[in-house]
């Protein structure tokens, strides 16, 4: 079996935020919802400042506590590593929320329909598209995935569940990578299996030191930061991203 | 004398103006809960305060969550009370048990229903959590121990224990004779079923106990092993929570017994010694409670990281400053309320009489500039600049103060009005702790830097969570219209 | 009689917890696999509260099973 990994290079990174805006497109992900999410940092004091980037999808722990402490078994570990959440399971009691340490899970507060960027049932967009399934609405999202055949990859939300980076499932399970990685025009972004010496993932670990964000939490995640250093006090956001529903 | 014979005790079955008319204000408060909780359930929870932590800067858990946990904890010390009386034969206390135990068992049902109410999904809710419930979430706990378990000990104990109750009153002719055959089940009052009654009874006090601490522990669980939450990881978290749990309950039952002794005008069953014991019980768990309040204040402040320090600062200096000092000035004042019996006799003769009445005035008067406030915290009302709040906050502080000083002599001579005060106080603090518990974590606990967060909740969570304080008070009411809140005594059974 | 229905009732109810607890419901561990996701036995929580209820239900049935001598 893969051990699926992500390896974010944070000297590449720029902060463009193409990953933010691929995994929106790829993933439909509802207003106000980061799967994918860049912090832009700043630190030092004036004339000695520095400005840096740093990408937070779901890191898709190893000892993940949200997959400890999901009353429900919704969300789960997989065996290749990749952390899911069973939408058609899910009771929304936003435990695995509070538990994760990276604040990266996003619950549905509205009906999903509501809160689209678009509207697909608004009379101006029925017009254009004619009815048809719009060509951003990825269909891929509903089909269940993995062995154990459960609807993980984003399709079928509906309001009161949790939400979170699938890793792009539907495109890891059909020999893609994740939207985020493969739209990353900088090449900060690499995703690959463990296991494999000759992966991309593999090299880049093996090469350069890494670090990976609070690991003393014992949360072992996945993804592997090579460059620059973790977030620290002194990091202030540039721009902080207060977008609500 | 026909009349007299068939009034059954403790005014079951009578129902006045009076009554009826708190009966249409509750079901109008419960229906207005649950046109919110509609609102909530169409629209979904974006209709409350809560948001997303991380980069939508708020709190996923809020009031409801805060609400399981104070429902939770009154209902613990019901039971308790109920349990100790029998275990440790506090005769002089029995009247209390049955107010106790019906309160575990409302508290009970209300917590659950507010657990409904944070779910993104309750009908989902409800059969996954029979059909998949996993022994390692804390959940499982809260969830089979707490609300199932408990629930289901708590009823069997208060059907046991109304047997004998039931059969004395199915002895008299009436509506609900038939309700209290079925109630009695075949009891009779012989020796032998009194002692076997006796015998159940002091097990099940003794089953009761332990379930009580697991339970509880699971539901401490539920924050305190948050490796991932600052302000959660503790182990002060436990102990902590069972102290407050016994001073917000033995607190509502001081002022449900206090409410009965009035309304009932059962002076010689509640008589004042049981408030004087109860009040100092509940003194002493005060006590106790701020002793690991300061404890924990101090190792987070002094040798906490840096997250836990950011959260303290913003309990003592920051935004929930106004909460947090005040539930401690509630608990302080309850502390001083409860130690006016222990005046000297010599003292108390030369404290002034005041009538109570200005300092209702007062009160009543403290309470338009605090609601508007509210209100505006509620962004319902914004018409209000930022000077002129914090100046009708100040006016609501200083009127009640007033009011408290006003009513001081009055307590100190009253001993059961100085118990319900407590109550009333301890309550109010115990609330706004179980807040404080839930709230900052999310808000101002991210430990990459997010930035801080805001939680207000809005008119709907406040409503539904007045709708349930009324639902609480209609069930109560209602159950003790059908039912002896207290014992039915041998010299009124000799009577009739 | 009574109180061998009792205690049988209290000894069922604990074996119920602790079975389902333990061997029926989801595993315990750190989860690695869809495996701690799923109840081994579909509804074993529902058996674990059955067990609870079952061991407070003995008080009942002591209390209120019918005497036989007594008739
Ligand atoms: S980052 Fe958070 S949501 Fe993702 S696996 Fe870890 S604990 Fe779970
Ligand atoms: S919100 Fe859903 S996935 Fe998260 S812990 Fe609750 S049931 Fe599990």
């Amino acid at each position: 079996m893969a051990r699926y990994a992500m390896v974010i290079d944070l000297d590449r990174c720029t902060g463009c935020r193409a990953c933010m805006q691929a995994c929106k497109v790829e993933n439909n992900t509802p207003m106000a919802n980061f799967w994918m999410y860049v912090f832009r940092f700043e630190e030092g004091e004036y004339p000695n400042t520095h400005v840096w980037f740093m990408p937070r999808p779901c890191m898709h722990c190893d000892n993940a506590p949200c997959a400890k402490v999901c009353p429900v078994g919704a969300r789960y570990k997989r065996v290749d590593g990749l952390v899911a959440t069973d939408w058609d399971r899910c009771i929304g009691c936003r435990y695995c929320e509070v538990a994760c340490p990276y604040g990266v899970n996003y619950f549905n507060w509205k009906k999903p329909s509501k809160n689209y960027y678009l509207d697909w049932q608004d009379e101006d967009v029925v017009q254009v598209t004619g009815g048809a399934v719009p060509p951003y609405r990825n269909p891929d999202l509903d089909a269940p995935y993995g062995e154990e055949h459960r609807r993980t990859a984003g399709g079928g939300r509906l309001k009161g569940v949790i939400e979170k980076c699938t890793f792009c499932v539907h495109r890891v399970e059909r020999g893609l990578k994740p939207a985020c990685v493969e739209n990353c025009p900088l090449f900060a972004l690499h995703f690959g299996d463990l296991d494999d010496p000759n992966s991309t993932v593999a090299q880049l670990l093996r090469r350069k030191p890494s670090f990976r964000l609070l690991e003393e939490l014992g949360t072992e995640p996945r993804v592997y930061y090579i460059g620059g250093h973790p977030p620290s006090t002194e990091s202030r956001q540039i721009e902080e991203v207060k977008a609500r529903v | 004398m026909a009349t007299r014979v068939e009034q059954l005790p403790y005014g079951i079955g009578r129902f006045s103006t009076r009554l009826y008319l708190l009966l249409a204000v509750l079901l109008v408060l419960v229906g207005w809960g649950i046109f919110a909780y509609s609102r909530e359930f169409v629209e979904g929870l974006a209709m409350t305060g809560l948001r997303n932590i991380g980069t939508m800067g708020g709190a996923t858990w809020g009031l409801y969550v805060s609400f399981v946990i104070y429902f939770v904890g009154v209902s613990f010390a019901g039971i308790t009370m109920a349990a100790l009386i029998r275990l440790f034969r506090l005769d002089h206390l029995r009247p209390l048990s049955r107010m106790a135990e019906a309160l575990t068992v409302i508290a009970l049902v209300l917590a659950a229903f507010t657990i409904l109410l944070d779910l993104g999904q309750p009908l989902r809710g409800v059969i996954n959590l029979f059909r998949y419930a996993r022994p390692q979430s804390p959940f499982f706990g809260t969830f089979t121990l707490v609300i199932s378990g408990y629930l289901f000990a708590s009823l069997i104990y208060l059907y046991l224990d109304g047997r004998r109750d039931a059969a004395l009153l199915a002895r008299q002719p009436g509506p609900l004779r038939g309700f209290y055959r079925l109630w009695a089940a075949g009891y009779r009052d012989t020796p032998a079923e009194r002692t076997r009654h006796e015998r159940v009874s002091f097990w099940l006090a003794i089953a009761i106990v332990p379930l009580l601490v697991t339970a509880h522990s699971t539901l401490g669980f539920v924050f305190g092993i948050q490796s991932g939450r600052p302000g959660w990881f503790s182990t002060l978290q436990a102990p902590g929570f069972v102290v407050m749990a016994g001073v917000s309950g033995i607190g509502l039952l001081l002022v449900i017994a206090a409410v009965m002794r009035v309304v009932l005008a059962e002076r010689e069953q509640l008589h004042e010694g049981i408030f004087r014991w109860l009040g100092t019980l509940l003194l002493l768990l005060i006590l106790a409670y701020l002793y690991f309040m300061v404890v924990e204040v101090l190792t987070t402040t002094y040798a906490g990281h840096h997250h836990e320090v950011r959260i303290s600062l913003s309990l003592l200096t920051g935004q929930f400053a106004w909460l947090f000092w005040g539930a401690v000035a509630a608990l302080v004042l309850a502390v001083i309320v409860l130690l006016l019996p222990y005046l000297p006799p010599g003292l108390r003769a030369r404290v002034p009489a005041t009538r109570p009445r200005w300092a209702l005035v007062f009160g009543a008067a403290a309470l338009v500039p605090a609601s508007l406030v509210a209100l505006q915290g509620l962004n319902l009302l914004t018409v209000l600049s930022a000077g002129a709040r914090s100046l009708l906050a100040w006016l609501a502080v200083a009127l009640a103060l007033l009011c408290f000083l006003l009513l001081l002599p009055h307590l100190s001579r009253n001993v059961v009005a100085a118990a319900a005060t407590a109550g009333i106080l301890v309550n109010v603090a115990a609330i706004g702790k179980r807040l404080l518990i839930v709230v900052p974590s999310q808000t101002h606990g991210t430990l990459l830097p997010y930035g801080d967060g805001t939680y207000t909740p809005t008119w709907v969570e406040v409503s539904i969570v007045i709708g349930l304080f009324a639902l609480g008070t209609l069930l109560y009411t209602l159950f003790f219209k059908v039912f002896p809140i207290m014992e039915v005594h041998a010299a009124e059974e000799g009577a009739q | 009689m009574r109180a061998t229905l009792a205690i049988l009732m209290v000894i069922v109810g604990f074996a119920l917890q602790a079975v389902s607890y333990f061997f029926l419901a989801a595993p315990w561990g750190i989860p690695s696999s869809p495996v701690y996701s799923n109840p081994r036995v579909p509804f074993a929580p529902a058996l674990f509260i059955l067990g609870v209820m079952l061991v407070f239900l003995a008080a009942v049935v002591y209390e209120l099973l019918p005497d036989r001598q007594a008739q």
